[in-house]
């Protein structure tokens, strides 16, 4: 406790200079902004938005990517409660209530109770991460290279299981991520490979290339295709702050969303999605009268709201005390880690220990922030909502080109970006869903080194893999991940799983 | 969706193009892989090869790919929605001659001079903003304008990022 004290004393102690305050506030300002423009999602507002934290030290660097997140977060969720449009999966059970609530007039409670509950959340969420960080940086340091494959086998089966759609679709989606991957020097070896002996390739494929390529350029391609129609609510915000009667009825939806998200969060392989889902389900089993949900109950905001921020919040654990990142949005925080110089891992938190508790100190902000933001702003987002897609890509469209083009100062990444927006649309028009590729993409060299390593400790035996002797922690990972897989595949479960994916 | 639906139906057809066509690509892809790290060596468990994993892992993509392809066979899925040519043209268009002036190139006897941001911005701006249905055209020039003068801004001096702005005439 008292270490934990001592820890987060420091992380404030970074994160309160005034440089990084006003960083955090932009990023999540920009996040917002961005966030909350119909059809754009978190990952495809970080990706954008990751140039402009290029010119900063680390730590403020992350600290305003974090930022950007939750601002992206809980911008998606203004345009769900608004606009009826979910950004991402997690902000799609907003839309049931939360949309109905502002066709009522009571658009600003929804907000509000949203803002606040998310802010409860955050707290939770980042108390939680700052009791866990330290306990679980000890036990990765106990993990091997086999181990670490392990984990990462498990963080792809779930990431398999909890992907939107088919479950045979996003295991080829992990595969090909893999795969590509491979692309470039081998770092063993030296050797080339699959770089069709072309210059540019034999560093790999760029991470930021490939993340706006599929998340920027074919999301625009995606959107170009079905006319839109948005529902932006005409009639009036109202009034922001929940009065008592929605306080007392939202307190113990936000209590039980907060716990069920921040588990969930923790999980490796995207499990904060399932957060949301998961509070809705308990909130509409618990009322006295579940006919009331879908026509705008606060509960159906207030905690599955709760529960996304707790588990957004949450998912940094593994990332920053494994160096394993759980979904896309994760993937793309390594990625702008890789840039600055900084391999996620346990070692961030025993050498860049400034960083690590900077950066926790930092989200409890963040999350002051957005409430400071976010409610006196609402005019400002509801005219965002009104500008017209016709205006919205050619925009991103040029943010994407600068932010391409400034990773490297390299003219040709920009032309490999349109490449792989081509190949995105490909595969979105194939039913893929391409976030599995990306986090595939990220663990893929990772998995390599691991499973090299662990090959030649255990001199080329697989055995050591479930070693239950030697490697009780690998052998149980792995079973858990078949165990995952098998669930998921029996008739019964994939059904309801259907069921949450589609409602 | 192929894997979950439980109702199926008998006798094999195609009974969902998508699926098909998603196998097939998947197939296709893991082919070229193998085609393409071919000499690679496998070398042996004990010290991996360069070639093991992108070999292995293409296996499994292919294998992934014949799985959809005849899951496709057996289980209704959804048919291939049109391609929208006009916006990958126009769009992914706009991008490529983004790069292609920002820093100018040179192809044989076909050059380029370094254009820089404040050409090549409007470019990217007007160009892809004509894969928009509802264009219109004197908003999208004002637009393209503000926009480049944003980002210029933006990134040149508050962020300070080495973007050259417009070399041939303000040499910076």
């Amino acid at each position: 406790m008292g270490e934990m004290i001592s820890h987060l004393t420091l992380g404030f102690g970074v994160a309160l200079t005034l440089q990084n305050i006003a960083l955090c506030f932009v990023g999540c300002l920009v996040g917002t902004l961005i966030g909350v423009l119909p059809g754009v999602g978190p990952i495809a507002t970080i990706a954008m938005l990751l140039p402009i934290t290029f010119g900063l030290d680390p730590v403020g660097a992350l600290i305003m990517l974090a930022g950007i997140y939750y601002g992206a977060q809980y911008g998606g969720s203004t345009t769900a409660i608004l606009v009826n449009i979910p950004g991402e999966a997690t902000s799609v059970v907003t839309t049931l209530d939360g949309h109905q609530m502002a066709k009522q007039g009571r658009a600003g409670v929804a907000l509000g109770t949203a803002a606040l509950g998310s802010f409860f959340a955050g707290c939770v969420a980042t108390l939680v991460i700052a009791a866990l960080g330290a306990p679980l940086t000890k036990l990765a340091l106990l993990f091997g290279p086999a181990e670490y494959f392990s984990l990462m086998v498990m963080g792809l089966c779930f990431a398999v299981v909890l992907a939107r759609g088919s479950i045979l679709k996003a295991f080829c989606m992990i595969m090909l991520g893999l795969l590509l991957s491979t692309v470039g020097t081998d770092l063993e070896t030296g050797q080339e490979r699959m770089t069709f002996g072309f210059p540019p390739l034999s560093d790999g494929i760029d991470f930021a290339v490939l993340a706006m390529g599929v998340f920027g350029f074919a999301e625009v391609l995606r959107n170009l295709e079905s006319p839109e129609t948005r529902d932006v609510v005409r009639t009036k915000i109202g009034r922001l702050l929940p009065n008592w009667e929605d306080i007392k009825q939202s307190i113990n939806p936000v209590l039980r969303g907060t716990t069920i998200g921040a588990i969930l969060g923790i999980l490796p392989g995207n499990g904060a999605v399932l957060g949301p889902f998961a509070s809705y389900t308990v909130e509409k089993k618990l009322a006295k009268d579940p006919s009331r949900f879908g026509r705008g109950a606060i509960e159906g905001v207030a905690g599955p709201e709760s529960a996304n921020n707790a588990g957004a919040q949450t998912a940094f654990i593994p990332l920053l005390t494994l160096g394993i990142p759980p979904n896309a949005v994760m993937a793309l925080m390594v990625g702008a880690m890789t840039i600055h110089g900084i391999i996620p891992g346990p070692q961030v938190m025993t050498k860049n220990p400034e960083l690590f508790w900077g950066m926790i100190a930092s989200m409890w902000i963040g999350n002051l922030m957005l409430l400071v933001i976010n409610l006196p702003l609402v005019g400002v987002w509801v005219k965002l909502l009104q500008v017209p897609y016709r205006l919205m890509f050619p925009a991103i469209l040029i943010f994407c080109c600068i932010g391409i083009y400034s990773v490297n100062n390299q003219p040709v990444d920009v032309a490999f970006t349109a490449l792989f927006g081509l190949f995105g649309y490909l595969l979105i028009k194939l039913g893929f869903e391409p976030a599995p590729m990306l986090l595939g993409f990220v663990l893929g060299k990772l998995m390599e080194e691991k499973l090299r390593q662990a090959l030649i400790i255990s001199r080329g035996s697989f055995y050591t893999f479930i070693d239950y002797q030697n490697r009780p922690i690998s052998l149980g990972l792995l079973i858990v991940s078949i165990i995952v897989l098998v669930i998921a595949l029996l008739p019964a479960m994939s059904k309801k799983r259907d069921e949450v994916f589609t409602e | 969706m192929s894997l979950n639906k439980i109702e199926r139906a008998q006798g094999l057809r195609i009974r969902s193009q998508q699926d098909l066509a998603a196998g097939l690509f998947i197939i296709a892809l893991g082919l070229l892989a193998i085609f393409l790290s071919w000499n690679l060596p496998m070398g042996s468990l004990r010290q991996i090869g360069a070639g093991m994993l992108p070999k292995s892992i293409a296996s499994i993509c292919i294998g992934l790919g014949l799985l959809l392809a005849l899951s496709s066979l057996r289980y209704n899925g959804d048919e291939l929605s049109g391609w929208s040519w006009r916006g990958v043209i126009f769009v992914l268009g706009g991008a490529v001659l983004f790069g292609l002036t920002i820093r100018g190139f040179e192809i044989g006897s076909l050059k380029v001079p370094q254009l820089g941001l404040l050409i090549s911005g409007p470019l990217v701006v007007l160009i892809s903003g004509l894969a928009a249905e509802d264009k219109k055209w004197k908003e999208l020039i004002i637009f393209a304008v503000v926009m480049t003068l944003f980002c210029a801004l933006l990134f040149k001096y508050a962020l300070s990022l080495p973007i050259p702005l417009a070399p041939w005439l303000l040499g910076i």
